[in-house]
């Protein structure tokens, strides 16, 4: 008698039993794929904030901190804007342990074209900036030109396009890369061309004007010189310049960085309490299995097959339903997932950049591999203790 | 119950969430001055192509003779619910709007679901009637 394909047929000829299995496999593989995916996306995606906001110190009026979190702005893209003089940039400039001081000024569009959204605009000064510009250089090789813009990912105008931002039209030269953060949502401009939206938004009656004159801007971005000391660098800006908050931008990070700690850990302990659930539920389900097979298995062993070869029955359909169910379980996540990232991202408020596809490829690989490996530890345990009994007893014992 | 009756029960349930929740927790949102966009109508359409499919379904349940006749026409019913949000019907153009991040991905899921079952539910059919 052939046994190649009876682990096959067994498992075809019960199939309400096999779908019970494979659906608790498909279910681990979901867990660990999917729990994979949004806490690798989180990781990737503050390590491109870090890299792309790229400043050790940033400078902001006293009062911006109450008006709109410059945190949420960055990493959700809530519009905002807020100002300060533009001697302020001169003052940071001035300060002993600064390498670079670029300014950028903001301003919140009414409703794009599209759809009732708000875009935010910020305006950076191309000689001076560091933050923004090698962004863009990496899609423009030129700098911003007078009512020229470069649009973040998610911005739906497309390069060669028209954007009217305050009954000013202007004509977008770049589609930038994604970030995975609020910046993927903005729109970036010289400060000529802001000066003229500035304009454009007053005659609107989106004020701008501040007490000491009409020359603004809204945040200085601060590169501390090597050999200084980051905090006492900030610590001073505080202390010397007037009406100003001088915020660590590590110390943004620190608070993404313990949220997304806190993320990672409860992923983790999901993940952990359904692979111990699941090798639980397997194991009693394996026993099951060979108890109520025993006397099968006890009529293949008197027509010869030997105990390797019943235990390699055994671990051949543990094997089948461990691939099947982790191939629909890291699809059903993958469905679940990718499709949904916009949303995962805003609902998180977290910066999130999806893995790259060799990375995504990795993690599938690893969660079939091991869902399959706990699949076949059950199947082991089972197999061993049935090996343990002798064929006679069983068939005398009746049913 | 009939292997080829599976199909039929999974659509069913499937275009009843699609009909409702694109009324309701999967439907797109009210713009800031209350007007509605293409997304809007989108949606009243969707709900128009899930009432169809769960009414097919239920009577592919309900006629055994004409179940393989019924699953044929719920593909081309699961392919106009999946070409409705953003191909039919537009959406907004923001990718962080609700009918973008939500509505569309959730109905792309659901009616390729439905259609995948509907093409199996005519395979198993046709196999019964022969």
């Amino acid at each position: 008698m052939g046994t190649a394909n009876l682990p096959l047929k067994n498992l075809l000829r019960r199939p309400g039993r096999t779908a019970a299995l494979v659906l608790l496999t498909a279910l681990l593989a979901a867990s660990v794929f999917g729990g994979s995916v949004v806490v690798g996306s989180l990781r990737r995606g503050l390590e491109s904030l870090e890299a792309r906001l790229g400043a050790d110190i940033i400078v902001m009026p006293a009062e911006a901190e109450s008006k709109v979190s410059f945190k949420n702005m960055l990493l959700q893209g809530t519009t905002g804007a807020f100002y300060m003089d533009a001697s302020v940039l001169d003052a940071v400039r001035g300060a002993q342990g600064v390498e670079l001081a670029a300014p950028q000024t903001f301003l919140a569009s009414l409703k794009a074209d599209c759809c009732a959204i708000k875009v935010q605009i910020i305006g950076i000064d191309p000689d001076a900036d560091f933050t923004v510009k090698p962004w863009i250089d990496e899609r423009y090789a030129r700098d911003l030109g007078d009512m020229e813009v470069a649009v973040g990912c998610k911005v739906t105008a497309g390069v060669g396009e028209t954007l009217k931002i305050y009954e000013q039209y202007t004509h977008v030269v770049a589609k930038l890369a994604e970030t995975g953060t609020g910046l993927d949502t903005a729109v970036y401009c010289n400060m000529d061309t802001m000066q003229k939206l500035l304009a454009a938004a007053e005659e609107k009656g989106v004020s701008h004007r501040i007490s000491s004159g009409s020359d603004v801007i809204s945040a200085v971005y601060v590169k501390v010189r090597d050999g200084f000391d980051v905090g006492q660098v900030n610590n001073w800006l505080n202390g010397h310049i007037r009406k100003v908050t001088a915020v660590r931008a590590r110390s943004m990070f620190t608070d993404v960085s313990d949220s997304l700690s806190g993320i990672a850990r409860a992923a983790r302990a999901l993940i952990g309490a359904v692979w111990a659930l699941a090798l639980a539920i397997l194991l009693v389900a394996f026993a099951m299995m060979i108890h109520e097979r025993r006397r099968e298995f006890a009529v293949l062993r008197l027509l010869g097959v030997s105990r390797r070869g019943l235990r390699g029955e055994i671990l051949a359909e543990t094997a089948l339903c461990g691939l099947a169910g982790a191939l629909i379980g890291v699809g059903v996540a993958a469905l679940g997932v990718f499709p949904f990232t916009t949303l995962i991202e805003t609902k998180l408020g977290l910066p999130y950049l999806t893995p790259n596809a060799g990375t995504l490829l990795r993690l599938a690989v690893g969660t079939v591999i091991s869902t399959l490996l706990i699949g076949l530890l059950a199947g082991a345990w089972a197999a061993a203790r049935l090996s343990r009994t002798d064929p006679g007893t069983t068939l005398r014992e009746g049913a | 119950m009939k292997k080829n009756t599976i199909p039929a029960l999974i659509i069913l349930l499937l275009s009843l969430i699609a009909a409702l929740g694109s009324q309701t927790f999967l439907g797109a949102c009210v713009h800031e001055d209350g007007s509605f966009g293409a997304c809007h109508w989108a949606c009243r359409a969707i709900l128009g192509e899930g009432a169809l499919l769960a009414v097919l379904a239920l009577m592919a349940l309900a006629v055994k003779r004409a179940r393989f006749g019924l699953y044929l026409a719920m593909i081309p019913a699961s392919l106009l619910g999946l070409l409705t949000p953003g191909v039919l019907i537009g959406l907004c153009k923001m990718p962080t709007m609700r009918c973008r991040m939500l509505t569309q991905p959730a109905m792309t899921i659901l009616f390729g679901v439905m259609l995948v079952a509907a093409l199996i539910g005519a395979l198993l059919s046709r196999r019964g009637e022969k």
